[in-house]
C-alpha cells in the first residue's frame, strides 16, 4: 500500500488513446501502488507524455513549448535525450517508473512547486427560478471514475403494449381528442430532467466532477468519462421523474463538488450510465407521451443526425421516426400522420431527443410553408422482403 | 428465387464475421486464413475470401449474408459480393489508428452501391478506445454530406447487430411496417 504519509504524485497525461490512459491510471493505482494520481492538466504536478503516438509527439511539442516549471517523463521506445526531460523507455519496467517518480518529486519540491490534492469546486448555476445553489466548500476530487471499467447496457426495444406500462400514463390527456394533443406538453426545468440537464451543462462547461443533491439520491456528474453515477434503479428513477420537483420535495436542488465519501460512488461501479444514455431515458419518463414546451407544434422539427439507438432505451417506432425526420423538417403531427403512429409516440421519441439536443425546431420560414412529401417507399416486391426481415430481427431479439 | 443479401464490410478486426454470426440462422461459412503481415497483430486468423450466413424467413425465403475479406487486397471480390445487395453494414474498429480514415475508404470503395442502396455504421470496441466517439462520427460524416446512422456496436450482442440492421432498412424505406 502507498504510505498514507506521501502524497501521490499528481500526473497529467497526454497523448495517450483511451486504452492507454485507462491503463496507466491502472498502472498507477495497481503495481505503482499509488505513487501517482491522474489528474486534470490544470492540477498536475507532472507532465507524462507517450511520445510514440503521433498525438503525443505533438503534445511534447506545445508542452515544452510552454516551458512550464513542472517536470516532464517522457514514455516511449527510443530515448530522444532532451534537455530537462526525464525518459522511461518502454516497455516500462515498475522500477523505472517509480525512479522517474522519484526524480519529478525531487524536482517539484526543490522548484517549491508542490499543489494541495486537486479540488473541484462549482459556482452557482442559476436556474430562472434561482433554486440551484452550490456548496462552496472545497473537498477533495476522488478518482474513483477511472477505477472502473465501463458499463454498457444494449438496448431495450419497447413496443406499443409495453409502452403504456413501462412508461406510464398522464392522467388527464386523452390522446384521441386533437385539442388536448396540442397541449400535450410538458416543461423539463419543471422535473429533475431540468435540473439534471443544467448540470450537466455546468460540468461540461467546467470540466469538473460535480453532484447534484436533492432531497432523493445524488447524481454524481463526471465529463471527462461522459458518465453519471446515481445508486437508484430504472424503476426508483422513472418514479422521481415524473414527480413536479416543487411539488414532489419543496425543497433546493444544489450543486456540489463531488463527495464520494458520502456518495459512495466507488463502492458501487454497477451504479455508472452513460451519460447520454441516463438523459435520455430520464426525458422518457419524464415525458410520458408528451413533447417539450419549447416545441411549437405547429412548425416543423429536423433531427440533426440518427441517435445512439444500441445504447439507448428505443420508445415505439423510433427508428422508423428518425429515418423520416432525417430526410428533412417535418411537424410532429405530420410525422405521425405519415408513419401512421400515434402522437404520443412522436412526442416521446422528440422529448427525448430534444433532452439530448439533437432535435430542434426548424429555422428557416419556407420550411413552414413546405408540405413535406410522403415518405418515399421502397420498390413494391423489396418492400414485403424488407418488412419480413424486419419481422424476423425484432422477432428474434 | 432472387438472391437478396445484406453486405457485411469494414477493416480486419472489426467484427464482420463475429456479426454475421450473431444473426445468421445457420453456422456461418468462414474461410479464414492464419493472418500474416499487418494483420497479424490484430488477430489470429482473417477472413480471406467471404464469410456466409443466412436468415430464414417467412415463406421460405432467404437472406444471404455476406462479409467481405477485410483486407484491402480483396477489394477485386467487393464489386462481385454487392451485386443484388440490400444496404450495406460498415464495422469500424474504433482501436485501429485511425477510424476516419477506415470509414472513408470503406465509403468511396461502395460509394456506387451505397448511392442505390443504403448504408449503416457500427462501431465496435468502443469499450476499449472511445475516441472517437459518436458523435465525432456524424461530423465526419456530415462533411461528406451523409447521414448515416452510426451506433455502438458489440457485434457479439444479437440486439446490436439487428438494431443496426434494422437502421439499415428503415434507412431505405421508413414508411416499412414493423410489427410494434
Amino acid at each position: 500500500m502507498q504510505d498514507n504519509q506521501v502524497k501521490p504524485l499528481q500526473a497529467a497525461l497526454h497523448g495517450m488513446d483511451g486504452r492507454t490512459y485507462k491503463t496507466m491510471v491502472i498502472y498507477f493505482q495497481g503495481p505503482c501502488k499509488g505513487a501517482a494520481v491522474v489528474v486534470e492538466d490544470i492540477d498536475a504536478e507532472v507532465d507524462i507524455i507517450d511520445a510514440d503516438f503521433p498525438a503525443g509527439k505533438e503534445a511534447l511539442e506545445k508542452i515544452r513549448e510552454k516551458n512550464l516549471p513542472r517536470p516532464i517523463i517522457v514514455l516511449s521506445r527510443e530515448d530522444a535525450k532532451l534537455e530537462g526531460v526525464l525518459f522511461v523507455e518502454k516497455p516500462i519496467r515498475l522500477s523505472a517508473m517509480l525512479a522517474a517518480f522519484t526524480q519529478a518529486r525531487s524536482v517539484i519540491e526543490s522548484k517549491g512547486l508542490t499543489k494541495p490534492l486537486p479540488v473541484a469546486t462549482a459556482e452557482v448555476a442559476e436556474t430562472s427560478k434561482g433554486e440551484q445553489e452550490v456548496d462552496s466548500k472545497k473537498q477533495r476530487v476522488d478518482l474513483e471514475e477511472r477505477k472502473k471499467t465501463a458499463k454498457h447496457k444494449t438496448a431495450m426495444q419497447l413496443d406499443e403494449s409495453g409502452f403504456s406500462n413501462f412508461i406510464g400514463i398522464i392522467p388527464g390527456i386523452d390522446f384521441e381528442d386533437r385539442e388536448q394533443v396540442l397541449n400535450a406538453s410538458y416543461s423539463p426545468k419543471n422535473y429533475f430532467q431540468g435540473y439534471v440537464l443544467s448540470a450537466v451543462k455546468v460540468a461540461k462547461e467546467k470540466n469538473r466532477m460535480l453532484q447534484l443533491n436533492s432531497n432523493w439520491k445524488p447524481l454524481l456528474i463526471f465529463p471527462h468519462s461522459h458518465e453519471v453515477w446515481l445508486d437508484a434503479d430504472d424503476k426508483q428513477l422513472r418514479a422521481f421523474a415524473s414527480l413536479e420537483m416543487n411539488k414532489a420535495t419543496g425543497t433546493k436542488l444544489t450543486i456540489t463538488a463531488v463527495d464520494p465519501a458520502s456518495s459512495g460512488a466507488g463502492a458501487n461501479l454497477e451504479r455508472f450510465q452513460d451519460m447520454d444514455a441516463f438523459v435520455w431515458k430520464l426525458a422518457i419518463w419524464t415525458s410520458k407521451g408528451r413533447y417539450p414546451k419549447a416545441i411549437d407544434i405547429n412548425r416543423p422539427i429536423f433531427i440533426k443526425h440518427w441517435p445512439n439507438f444500441t445504447r439507448s432505451l428505443i420508445t415505439p417506432h423510433a427508428l422508423r421516426i428518425t429515418a423520416l425526420l432525417i430526410n428533412g423538417p417535418r411537424t410532429m403531427l405530420n410525422i405521425s400522420e405519415a408513419l401512421n403512429v400515434k402522437p404520443q409516440y412522436v412526442f416521446v421519441f422528440v422529448s427525448a431527443a430534444y433532452a439530448l439536443g439533437l432535435v430542434g425546431q426548424a429555422e428557416r420560414k419556407t420550411d413552414d410553408l413546405l408540405v413535406p412529401p410522403p415518405p418515399a417507399p421502397a420498390k413494391k416486391d423489396s418492400k414485403g422482403l424488407l418488412n419480413k426481415i424486419l419481422g424476423k430481427l425484432r422477432a428474434s431479439k | 428465387m432472387s438472391q437478396y443479401k445484406i453486405i457485411f464490410t469494414g477493416p480486419v478486426g472489426a467484427g464482420k464475421t463475429t456479426a454475421i454470426e450473431s444473426i445468421s440462422d445457420s453456422p456461418t461459412i468462414k474461410t479464414d486464413a492464419a493472418a500474416s503481415d499487418m494483420t497479424k497483430s490484430r488477430k489470429a486468423s482473417t477472413t480471406v475470401a467471404m464469410d456466409y450466413g443466412v436468415m430464414n424467413l417467412a415463406g421460405g425465403e432467404k437472406i444471404h449474408l455476406y462479409g467481405t475479406p477485410g483486407q484491402e487486397r480483396f477489394d477485386f471480390m467487393w464489386d462481385i459480393l454487392t451485386i443484388g445487395g440490400i444496404g450495406l453494414i460498415l464495422l469500424l474498429d474504433n482501436t485501429r489508428a485511425d477510424p476516419f480514415q477506415d470509414m472513408r475508404f470503406f465509403l468511396d470503395s461502395f460509394s456506387k452501391f451505397i448511392a442505390d442502396t443504403s448504408v449503416a455504421i457500427g462501431v465496435t470496441q468502443m469499450d476499449l478506445s472511445n475516441k472517437p466517439t459518436i458523435e465525432e462520427y456524424h461530423i465526419q460524416l456530415q462533411g461528406l454530406g451523409l447521414k448515416t446512422p452510426v451506433f455502438s456496436v458489440d457485434a457479439r450482442v444479437k440486439n446490436d447487430v439487428s438494431l443496426l440492421v434494422q437502421a439499415l432498412l428503415y434507412s431505405l424505406d421508413p414508411g416499412l411496417e414493423d410489427d410494434e
